[in-house]
């Protein structure tokens, strides 16, 4: 009996360790014949590593952040104008305290946090006081956040304010950057997988109707997820800041929204890898394939992989990945040789039933 | 007394639509009015001639320079021209640089001016284009001017800084005005493009349906390249490598102190551009790694608008009855104590192109106009 | 009694009025901006026939891809792929049209390739069972990326960007095509076929039904695969006009032509009054009033703030932002849920 057990047990981690560790030995296998073939090899200097390391926390901040919303049926076009808002008005400010000298890249960071925050925050009340479909007061906060960038600084790079040498150690410590994701990591699963503050949320998100008449406060519980998704894109937009130590801020007409479309892929990956662990590290390990993807198109030079070759590249995962997840039993069975039988099966069945060939569209 | 959300919504239509009415009865101002097209409303350069536009000649000519948004695409500017005509502007300036051929059309179809400032329609364009009444003309740096100006860059470089090794950013070739200073530099350094030199990379790049490839770049001068911008941290890595290399300069044919200064200055690594004379990139030479600035001063838009206000008053200046072109240089710096002589020998309180300049080339004859613009006026 | 029935008749009126008056309320807007925007354009003394032919010219296009997409919406769907498709058709019908100098191809080339791209969303995300919105992403990047290739390589260099221009030639064999009465006939003629089709016709019908309540449809025999695919067909339509009139335009295309038109799409028909998951209360002229609405008003805004330079654009897209969100409001006031929408 114990030996059932200890068996059933292994089969059990064996399963959970090829959900995590599949797609992201994939993507390292890929990245190695890719870099071999061509003899060059990836985050060999400085200067690729900490441009990974800055990378990953972008993508996978900006997936959590998509997801909190996006998982509760919220879409927001909003959260690229509000992480370059919040850069922005986190750069007047510490520049006005600090006029660029010491610890003015931390100073600068926690600013663009709480401003996010309370950015995010006006973002949900707007949507709870005119209960409007979330996707379109997205659409009215995102057009009145660009134009507030605009009207701040004149459709003008931001340079002077964020021009000094403490944004350099940001940018060129790759620790800064590893710190900053583990610290989101574990207040984003303390808040979201141990506190009663999570479990509502994940009860509205399962069942709203039920969740709502059992007495659990909805309104309170949005807003504060679009804070929390604020402060995260406030994150955001420091860190976009530190490649070239400025802030491009002519984002009219949804000029904004490129950043969004980053983390699907890996929002759709991490939420597969999620099924074996925890959600959250299932987006880390999503955004670090994603990174390491970057990087790796970064090696070649404009002629050889353009950057429309790269968004193929990229659409194609995308689609790709989708059609496995919705399609995972399908793939098995290719895999393991009884799709065709359980087609001829199903058909049977149904042709006996009378039923209509067509599925609900998810 | 309750108010129904209902009543509360359509008051607030209400109140903000009578007060945008109320805001409207203006009136019309007494000025004549020019519209200026901008593909950039932000750049330093940009910023630059908007303030000689807007802060000296309207208050000295009563004129009111009103610019477009940022003109991403050509139906953009199209429908911003037809927004100017329509706004009765008497002329249009371009400076976006989207399908001019048909915007000088549009303008003539409309009997409203259009000139082209600080830069040049294609050659095919502008001969299709100079017979038309309503285009006045284009001033701006031609190709043969943006191959001399690389080509001094590489020339000093190469003679008087004696480089062995440098990182270069080719911006947006093959960009026409980028790829013609690429190959006055490598002229200039003495190094060739597939064999290649002068001129003829121009030719040879084309040849190869646009395709700039460094790797086809031999010479003395070993360079490291890099061009583009994509906006998302990739191009930041790349022209980080170079720097880590520790190159004997970085040369930039333009766009380095608007995305790279920081970078070049922290690692002082000696750079060079092709930009503009701002307060920026006075800092930058100041304090930073920039040694070597070529650029256009602000008021070097002057005799465009002299030429324009020359053909709304009657007296219009024309090349043997057709539009002119004509070529302006660029000034360059090669220290901070004369890039201040520049900054400060064009101001906008005191710029080269003052009204008294300004009032000779209002209908003057075309060889006398000719004759002002393309002088050179580098401050000695 | 009578007194009874009497103050129940005047309250079901004013109820009536009312849901009249929400109804209309989108209509109103544009009825109301066009009287402000021509009283503007004359207290400034504007040439008003000039400035109305470049509201036409503003919102034609705009027009033309949003009606078509109204059907995706009706069924609950969203298409950000729309500006890209355009993009792409109009390179693939300007590159034929340099080829051949025919107009007739221009517009049957734009038309095929942006109703093929189309069906190829609803395909892709019928045949293996994906969400839709996030197909049209994918698609978005790969259209774009394509549309990118072919103007680098068929194109030349100008400015930071490259373009496919049409020759002196074939633009004037445009000319009596880019006229105001070229473009309100071709308007009209397209907004008559779709307002038939949606309202008069089964497959309008249909989607309503499933955009109400797709599960009670398809009990009902209603194929959503076979609706979603015509849908997305007709939307391929609004599509490939919309980008052949570009060309017709703007004589070039650039890889920022139509940037500007897939998130324009979701404000012209939420502006006109459309709800955003469709269903029956869905309108085929939404993106007709709200395409004209939103244009008039950023332009009356523009003229209003003209001597801010500084922060005129920023400040003219916060105030319409900030419109958007009220009229939007106020339109939808009667169809509050007790929960917070989803």
């Amino acid at each position: 009996m114990e030996a059932i057990n200890r068996q059933s047990k292994a089969k059990e981690i064996g399963k959970k360790a090829l959900g995590i560790f599949t797609i992201p030995l994939l993507v390292i296998a890929a990245v190695l014949i890719v870099c071999l073939s061509s003899g060059q090899m990836i985050l060999t200097t400085d200067v690729s590593f900490y441009g990974f390391t800055r990378y990953t926390a972008v993508v996978f901040l900006t997936t959590i952040a998509l997801s909190i919303n996006l998982s509760s049926g919220r879409f927001d076009f909003s959260i690229g104008s509000l992480s370059t808002l919040s850069s922005v008005i986190a750069a007047k400010i510490t520049y006005a305290m600090l006029s660029g000298s010491g610890a003015s890249a931390p100073v600068m960071l926690l600013i663009s946090i709480i401003v996010g925050a309370a950015l995010g925050a006006l973002s949900g009340t707007l949507y709870v006081a005119l209960k409007l479909p979330p996707i379109i007061t997205s659409l009215g906060v995102t057009l009145i956040f660009e134009g507030i960038i605009y009207m701040i600084s004149g459709g003008r790079y931001i340079t002077t304010e964020t021009s000094n040498s403490s944004m350099v150690f940001f940018r060129e410590n790759w620790w800064i950057h590893l710190i900053i994701i583990a610290l989101a990591l574990g207040i984003i699963y303390l808040v979201f997988d141990r506190s009663k503050f999570g479990f509502n949320y994940k009860a509205l998100r399962a069942g709203q109707n039920i969740s709502v008449n059992t007495g659990i406060k909805e309104i309170p519980n949005a807003i504060i997820c679009y804070a929390i998704c604020g402060a995260l894109m406030g994150t955001v937009g420091f860190l976009q800041v530190l490649p070239g130590n400025q802030i491009a801020t002519s984002v009219l007409n949804f000029g904004s929204i490129g950043i969004m479309f980053v983390a699907f892929l890996p929002m759709f990956i991490g939420g597969y890898i999620g099924k074996y662990t925890n959600d959250k590290i299932g987006y880390l390990i999503a955004a670090i394939c994603i990174s390491l993807l970057s990087s790796m198109f970064a090696l070649f030079n404009a002629k050889t992989i353009t950057a429309s070759v790269q968004s193929i590249v990229t659409a194609v995962l995308l689609v790709g990945f989708l059609i496995f997840l919705n399609n995972e039993q399908t793939c098995k069975d290719l895999v393991n040789g009884t799709l065709i039988k359980r087609l001829i099966k199903q058909y049977k069945e149904k042709k006996n039933r009378g039923e209509s060939d067509d599925k609900p569209q998810e | 007394m309750k108010i129904s959300k209902f009543t509360k919504g359509v008051a607030a239509i209400a109140l903000v639509g009578a007060s945008i009415a109320l805001a409207a009865c203006g009136g019309a101002k007494q000025t004549v009015k020019v519209g200026v097209l901008v593909a950039d409303a932000s750049g330093e350069e940009a910023l630059g001639f908007k303030n000689y536009l807007q802060r000296y000649v309207a208050k000295e000519y009563n004129y009111e320079f009103v610019y477009s948004p940022a003109i991403a695409s050509a139906e953009q500017a199209k429908s911003q021209a037809e927004t100017f005509i329509g706004q009765n502007c008497k002329a249009i300036i371009d400076m976006a640089d989207k399908n001019r051929g048909d915007l000088a059309k549009l303008c003539n179809d409309s009997k409203v001016y259009f000139a082209i400032g600080s830069g040049m329609m294609s050659d095919g364009d502008f001969a299709a284009s100079k017979k038309l009444d309503y285009f006045v003309g284009q001033i701006g740096p031609d190709m043969q001017t943006e191959y001399e100006t690389g080509l001094a860059m590489g020339k000093y470089y190469k003679e008087v800084k004696n480089v062995d090794n440098i990182g270069v950013y080719g911006a947006f070739i093959p960009n026409p005005m980028h790829l013609y200073r690429m190959a006055g530099l490598l002229t200039g350094l003495d190094d060739t493009y597939k064999g290649q030199s002068g001129q003829n990379i121009v030719f040879t790049v084309f040849g190869d349906d646009a395709q700039f490839d460094a790797a086809n770049i031999a010479g003395d001068v070993e360079i490291d390249y890099c061009a583009g911008f994509d906006g998302e941290g990739a191009i930041f890595g790349t022209v980080g490598g170079i720097i880590a290399k520790g190159p004997d300069a970085f040369l930039s044919v333009g766009m380095t102190t608007t995305f790279f200064a920081d970078m070049l200055d922290e690692a002082h690594v000696e750079y060079s551009d092709i930009d503009s004379f701002t307060t920026q990139n006075g800092n930058h030479m100041k304090t930073g790694s920039l040694k070597y600035l070529s650029g256009k001063y602000s008021s070097s838009l002057g005799p465009i608008f002299a030429a324009i206000k020359s053909a709304i008053d009657g007296k219009a200046i024309r090349n043997n009855g057709e539009a002119f072109s004509l070529s302006q240089g660029y000034w360059t710096a090669k220290s901070s104590a004369e890039f201040e002589k520049f900054q400060s020998a064009d101001s906008v309180n005191n710029p080269i192109f003052n009204k008294t300049l300004l009032d000779t080339l209002v209908g003057a004859s075309f060889d006398t106009f000719k004759a002002a613009v393309e002088l050179d006026r580098t401050p000695q | 009694m009578e007194q009874v029935v009497e103050n129940k008749k005047s309250g079901f009126d004013k109820y009536k009025i009312k849901k009249l008056i929400i109804t209309l309320l989108p209509l109103l807007a544009l009825i109301l901006l066009f009287v402000a925007y021509i009283v503007i354009l004359n207290i400034n003394d504007y040439n008003v026939m000039m400035n109305l032919k470049t509201l036409l010219n503003q919102s034609l296009i705009l027009v033309l891809v949003a009606t078509g997409a109204i059907f995706i919406f009706t069924l609950g769907q969203f298409d950000i792929s729309l500006g890209a498709n355009a993009l792409f058709s109009a390179v693939v019908g300007t590159l034929a049209y340099k080829a051949t100098g025919s107009i007739a191809l221009l517009f049957i080339v734009c038309i095929a390739v942006a109703v093929a791209c189309s069906l190829l969303n609803a395909l892709i995300a019928s045949v293996f069972h994906l969400p839709m919105f996030v197909t049209t992403i994918a698609m978005l990047s790969v259209l774009t990326a394509l549309a990118t290739f072919l103007i680098q390589s068929k194109g030349s260099a100008s400015g930071t960007s490259y373009s496919i221009t049409l020759p002196a030639e074939l633009v004037d064999k445009l000319a009596p095509l880019d006229t105001v009465a070229f473009k309100i006939v071709l308007l009209i003629v397209f907004m008559a076929l779709m307002v038939f089709i949606f309202n008069f016709t089964k497959i309008g019908r249909k989607q309503k039904f499933l955009g109400g309540n797709e599960r009670c449809a398809k009990l009902t025999g209603i194929s959503i695969s076979l609706f979603g695919i015509i849908a997305f067909a007709l939307a391929g339509l609004g599509v490939g006009l919309g980008s052949s009139m570009t060309v017709v335009y703007a004589h070039t295309v650039s890889t920022t032509t139509a940037s500007s038109i897939g998130m324009s799409v979701f404000i012209a028909i939420v502006f006109g009054g459309m709800p955003i998951n469709g269903g029956a209360r869905s309108r085929i002229y939404s993106a007709l009033i709200g395409g004209f609405s939103y244009n008039i008003m950023t332009n009356i805004l523009f003229i209003l703030f003209q001597s801010m330079q500084g922060v005129r654009d920023g400040l003219v897209q916060v105030i319409s932002g900030v419109f958007f969100l009220v009229i939007v409001f106020v339109a939808s006031i009667n169809y509050r849920s007790k929960n917070l929408p989803r």
